[in-house]
């Protein structure tokens, strides 16, 4: 008699984990498996996050989190945000690899583009969908898929160019079929892009600049001073070696000449999961980070070119070899360029930040800037053209977003 | 009484896990669990492939490998989903199904902590799949990056089965 009250008890609780097996699996994957630090959809829960200033100072984030993807608006650079706007409402298998995010571009009306990509099947092809708010990010557009075409698409960029256009690049495996059907072997992806003068409520038919590149790494993507896009890739060069590759376009229709960012010999039929950043500086100068596992070198590398992509300077390392560094990102700020990458030393992951007040000649020592011991997003640079600030999503402390303070 | 409670218990307990993953479900694999394989399969030759359900080369490598596990008894064959796509054992299990590899070693990172799973596997290992880790007998480990190369595989096998003679 004595043992039947407890044991009625574990019975009850047995039984409810019978009855609700994804109770216990979603408590398992909440403290485990996911990089997530909850499970609903606000911004504590995200794994990505992305931020982006509109041309009036109105820092805006876009995250993934509880499987749906929401925005937020801040008029005091993070400090606090909006009541957070849910852009999607179905259930949908949002594209959570490592190098897949929502992406947003807000123009001078404050109307919002955005594009984030979908598993749209159970053999993991994917989707681009975009959508667009035109009043202020109160509401979105139902969000629709960037092409009519059904090939597997990732890994989508957009920004609105100086004139009011927004302009999309992806990969996109359009080409494999009738490559095979023609009983050739088809390598990685084809790199395409279209433009869009209502916002984002229509996009242009998709043009390609460049086929066979690598499939499975985030795109790059700027604006040169004249308003061309300028957009840096993991591409695949003869003989399997997936270097990076850089396009300027002559307009938003018109792709440009590819040429070779670096000569890294990274030759490997895989995935990195790794994809460059680029930024360009008010002097023209291209700057470009990327991560390698080449012949010729090995770890994170910048480089920069002062002729429009042509030729580029000898890749500097970038990081401690010993603590793994990844993640590399760049941008041109008001104060000068500002680099950020990761690095991890078994138990702690830590964002490191170095800065140029020579357009990329000289960088000054790493300095870090926070840590954590959990899993986190990439780190992120963003400016309002004031000040530059470094975006981060981490499991354990959540949300950090921080200026980074301009070097003596 | 009790006996009845406990054995009612542990079928109820058990019930939910073995609805959920089915027999044959890849096992998290969390931190520690690399030296815990490590040690598993020491003093047997033993292959080990990182994938992922997302990853395209990976698509392609799976049946091949499912075909060496066949052709190589004498090879203990593990596979460790590396993927960090929330939700995917009912995929990452059709596929190694469909693969052959059903009654291999399987396992799927278990911890959204990539980063420190990958370290104390290969500190230089930056998460990119497939990658394969051949471990010989007396323990040494040869990389492959990207998709291997079958041959290889079978030539590495075949040096195993010299080394025992």
């Amino acid at each position: 008699m004595i043992s039947r009250k407890p044991a009625a008890r574990i019975l009850l609780a047995a039984a409810m984990l019978a009855a609700f097996p994804n109770l216990c699996k979603a408590q398992m994957s909440h403290q485990h498996a996911s990089e997530a630090a909850c499970e609903e959809t606000v911004l504590r829960c995200a794994s990505k996050v992305t931020p982006a200033f509109a041309p009036d100072g109105t820092l805006w984030l876009a995250w993934m989190a509880g499987g749906q993807i929401s925005v937020a608006s801040s008029k005091n650079q993070g400090k606090s945000f909006s009541a957070p706007v849910q852009v999607t409402r179905d259930r949908l298998n949002l594209d959570w690899g490592p190098d897949a995010r929502p992406k947003l571009a807000i123009d001078a009306k404050g109307d919002i583009a955005l594009a984030f990509s979908i598993f749209r099947d159970q053999a993991f092809n994917g989707q681009v969908l975009t959508t667009r708010s035109t009043d202020g990010g109160r509401s979105f557009d139902p969000p629709k898929p960037i092409t009519a075409n059904n090939e597997s698409q990732r890994f989508e960029a957009i920004g609105f160019d100086p004139a009011g256009a927004v302009f999309a690049v992806w990969l996109d495996k359009r080409n494999r079929v009738p490559a095979q059907q023609r009983g050739e072997k088809y390598d990685g992806a084809g790199l395409f892009f279209a433009s869009s003068n209502d916002n984002g409520a229509t996009y242009s038919d998709a043009r390609m600049a460049a086929d066979n590149t690598c499939e499975c790494c985030r795109l790059a993507l700027a604006f040169d001073g004249a308003g061309h896009p300028v957009v840096v890739f993991r591409n695949i060069f003869d003989g399997g070696v997936r270097d990076h590759a850089i396009v300027t376009f002559t307009d938003l229709a018109t792709s440009g000449e590819l040429h070779r960012v670096s000569r890294d010999d990274w030759q490997i039929a895989a995935c990195p999961h790794h994809g460059p950043s680029l930024t360009i500086s008010p002097e023209g100068t291209y700057h470009v980070t990327w991560y390698t596992n080449g012949k010729a070198r090995k770890g994170l590398f910048y480089a920069r070119s002062r002729d429009g992509g042509k030729t580029f300077s000898d890749p500097l390392p970038i990081g401690e070899p010993s603590r793994s560094p990844s993640r590399p990102q760049v941008i041109a700020g008001p104060q000068g360029l500002v680099m950020a990458w990761k690095e991890f030393d078994g138990q702690k992951t830590s964002i490191n930040l170095m800065t140029s007040h020579d357009d990329g000649a000289t960088w000054s020592k790493p300095t870090v800037a926070a840590d954590t011991t959990d899993s986190s997003d990439h780190p992120l640079l963003v400016t309002d053209g004031r000040q530059t600030y470094l975006s981060w999503m981490t499991k354990a402390e959540g949300y950090h977003f921080q200026v980074i303070e301009g070097e003596p | 009484m009790k006996r009845r409670f406990l054995a009612v218990l542990i079928l109820l307990a058990t019930l939910p896990s073995a609805l959920a993953a089915g027999e044959g479900a890849p096992k998290p694999f969390e931190r520690g669990s690399w030296q815990k394989l490590l040690h598993a399969h020491a003093g047997h030759p033993t292959l080990v492939h990182f994938w992922g359900v997302t990853c395209g080369p990976c698509k392609v490598e799976l049946p091949q490998l499912g075909r060496f596990m066949k052709d190589h008894p004498g090879i203990d064959v593990v596979t460790i989903s590396a993927d960090l796509v929330p939700n995917l054992p009912e995929a990452t299990r059709s596929m190694l199904d469909n693969a052959g590899l059903a009654s291999a070693e399987n396992w799927i990172f278990g911890d959204g902590f990539a980063e420190r799973l990958r370290f104390e596997i290969d500190p230089a290992w930056q998460g990119d799949i497939p990658r394969t880790m051949l471990i010989a007998r007396d323990g040494t480990i040869t990389t492959i990056e990207g998709s291997a190369e079958i041959a290889d595989l079978n030539k590495w096998s075949d040096a195993q089965a010299a080394a025992t003679r």
